[in-house]
């Protein structure tokens, strides 16, 4: 398993990728046009045709065995150029009145566009037969490498938009309780909508004045700012990463947003450069395990590789490869490769 | 005979009973004492005061039973709305959300919160005692006010408006309260109406919410109550109504009900006005209206009949005239009840 950019070929399998993804994943859109031209924008983002701002990194990972792509991940430079950028932001009004003795917080939705310009991590998606062997940390993960090794490219806050709660039928108590009254829609229709990167509709059908939480539906006021039990796992990785909750969430279905300092995710703060040396007695990774892994890349942009190794194979400053796995990151002997644990040492997630 | 006067303190007590005694609400009469004595003070000093005062003015008239010296309704006139500070309101509003791509358009209603009445002539503090609702005494107290305007139009402002209370259910909770004001003020409606009578305002601007409030998301109950009134002001509505009182999309901020308004100028009463000298006389019959003094300090208000005619003067029974005060030659203001 490794992780490589995107190329044109791709296509067919990013479409079928796109038809299991279902509801809720709104990066990826069920619509071959939409993801032909996100597949374009990716690969003309690693010739470097495209304006640093304007660029999105896709990744795909790789089944060695089969050649078959396994997942997909990606990088957006920028967010909220070509497009506007919406959240709520969590706020409070604070209502006091010595006379009376009244002293109340009452937490207030505002739109804002406040994220522009923050780079997102986002787009990930694993084909469910994949879903073993470290594959989702790896594919995840390996972005951190690339920021690492890339990070003028990025700005300086990194945000990932969680998907938000919905129940067992798709719906979603935070838009039933809003979104609905202006947008006359269902929650799905709303998400592809937005999925297809049409936006202008968002600004023409949010309400633009303050919401007041306590005048949302109980379940609303209780969905907003949880994530979809999916999605719980990936919340808990981005958090051992050092992503917290930004006090933003999702206009439509309340899901939290969540970010750090690129430069403080500890993947990429604690990510080593170590020199290559290939070794057909380096130790192989037990993938089986959660520990004793490590993440390793080279150090290229539009050959970038990600691909996992065990832990004991790095010795001080060098990191012994077999050939194969020399062959699969693209270097040789003497290289350059940066390295981190796959996990924070210190907890396990 | 039922007379309406000014208010004097004198006549504390009784309205603290008929206060009691009465289920209406009367936001701008509290049951506390200290501020109704306040309230009768400040009324005692605009009728004395006269037309030189500037400023806000705010009269209190009671309705008097002359024979029994039983004292049975109170109802308020202000020259200002606010009386020198905010005077909040709702103004029930709509944005339209439409997407032309989407072939979607709707119009969402939607409430500001607004100072815009604030200045305009108020009636208010309308209370009866309530075996009299359905009789003539009704009007009288009602519209007692609306002859005094009359009888004074420059000292009131062209728009007069009036609040009629809101719904309430069974239990006595204010559906529109508690989807809205609850949330902020965090105390129940009674507790709040309370404070608005015995508080400064103060407390109002500190705590009502400032960002509009987008209807759809209120509770149905608290939607449906937007702009209506409760049963027990149908009487009271259908009066202002007939007067040239509209619906404005004006509400009151704690309970939800309406704000009608009504130009002075063309209200039945102000175009119906006669201004004529009274003759008191025992020859009388013809029907019935609404008579008063021209005295600001001694205004009384009653009702009797009259036959209307040309001239100068005009023959006023002799209780009627006894009531009012009046005597050969004093100027009165009369309009059909």
């Amino acid at each position: 398993m490794y992780i490589r950019p995107v190329t044109p070929a791709d296509i067919e399998y990013l479409y079928l990728m796109a038809k299991n993804s279902g509801i809720g994943v709104t990066t990826l859109p069920d619509n071959r046009q939409k993801m032909q031209a996100k597949l374009d924008k990716a690969v003309a983002s690693f010739k470097r045709d495209l304006e640093e701002k304007d660029r999105l990194y896709l990744f795909a990972m790789i089944d060695s065995d089969s050649d078959e792509i396994a997942g997909i991940c990606a990088l957006e430079a920028s967010i909220g150029h070509d497009d506007i950028w919406y959240n709520y932001h969590v706020g409070k009004t604070v209502h006091m009145s010595k006379d009376i003795g009244v002293h109340k917080i009452t937490r207030t939705l505002y739109l804002s566009n406040d994220l522009t310009g923050s780079s997102e991590i986002c787009t990930l998606f694993l084909m469910p037969n994949f879903r073993k062997n470290q594959n989702g940390q790896l594919l995840s993960k390996s972005r951190y490498l690339f920021l690492a090794e890339h990070p003028q490219l990025f700005g300086r806050d990194i945000i990932a938009e969680m998907r938000g709660y919905s129940d067992e039928e798709g719906r979603s108590p935070f838009w039933e309780s809003l979104g609905r009254h202006f947008f006359q829609m269902e929650f799905s229709d709303a998400d592809y909508l937005t999925g297809l990167g049409d936006k202008a509709f968002i600004a023409e059908l949010m309400p633009k004045f303050p919401i007041y939480v306590p005048m949302l539906s109980a379940d609303a006021q209780e969905a907003f700012g949880r994530v979809h039990p999916d999605t719980e796992p990936a919340l808990a990785m981005l958090q051992a990463e050092g992503f917290d909750f930004n006090g933003y969430i999702d206009i439509f279905d309340g899901g939290p947003t969540v970010s750090a300092k690129i430069k403080e995710i500890r993947a990429v703060r604690d990510s080593k450069l170590y020199s290559v040396k290939i070794d057909d007695q380096a130790p192989l990774p037990d993938l089986t395990r959660k520990d004793g892994l490590t993440l390793v890349s080279n150090r290229g942009f539009d050959n970038f590789r990600v691909c996992l190794v065990a832990t004991n194979a790095i010795n001080e400053s060098t990191l012994h490869l077999s050939a194969a796995q020399a062959a699969t990151l693209q270097v040789a002997d003497g290289d350059s490769v940066r390295a981190v644990t796959l996990r924070p040492e210190t907890t396990h997630v | 005979m039922l007379v309406v006067r000014p208010s004097q303190f004198a006549d504390l007590p009784s309205i603290e009973r008929l206060l009691h005694a009465t289920d209406a609400r009367v936001t701008t009469l509290p049951k506390e004492r200290d501020k109704l004595s306040e309230k009768i003070t400040t009324s005692e000093d605009a009728f004395a005061s006269g037309l030189d005062q500037d400023g806000p003015a705010a009269f209190l008239f009671v309705l008097e039973d002359s024979d029994q010296q039983q004292l049975l309704g109170t109802s308020g006139l202000d020259t200002e709305a606010g009386g020198g500070y905010p005077f909040f309101n709702y103004r029930l509003d709509e944005v339209v959300h439409a997407s032309h791509n989407l072939n979607v358009s709707a119009k969402v209603p939607i409430l500001f919160l607004s100072h815009e009445l604030t200045g305009k002539t108020l009636l208010r503090s309308f209370s009866i005692e309530p075996s009299l609702k359905k009789t003539d005494a009704f009007e009288l107290l009602s519209r007692a006010r609306l002859l005094f305007i009359a009888c004074l139009p420059e000292r009131f402002q062209r728009q007069v408006i009036v609040e009629v209370q809101g719904i309430f259910d069974e239990k006595g909770d204010c559906p529109f309260w508690d989807g809205v004001g609850r949330h902020f003020f965090g105390i129940d409606f009674n507790t709040a109406d309370y404070y608005c009578s015995v508080k400064s305002k103060t407390f109002m601007s500190e705590l009502i919410p400032q960002h509009p409030v987008y209807v759809p998301l209120l509770p149905e109950r608290a939607r449906n109550t937007i702009g209506q009134n409760q049963q027990a002001a149908n009487r009271a509505c259908s009066l202002f109504y007939r007067e040239g009182f509209e619906k404005t999309p004006f509400i009151d901020p704690f309970d939800g009900g309406p704000v009608l308004s009504g130009e002075v100028r063309d209200l039945h009463t102000v175009k119906q006005v006669r201004f004529k000298k009274a003759r008191p006389s025992d020859v009388v019959g013809g029907l019935k209206y609404l008579i008063c003094n021209r005295s600001l300090k001694d205004f009384r208000c009653t009702i009797g009949t009259l036959v209307d005619g040309i001239g100068e003067t005009i023959r006023l029974p002799l209780d009627v005239a006894e009531a009012l005060g009046v005597s050969e030659g004093d100027p009165i203001a009369y309009a059909p009840l």
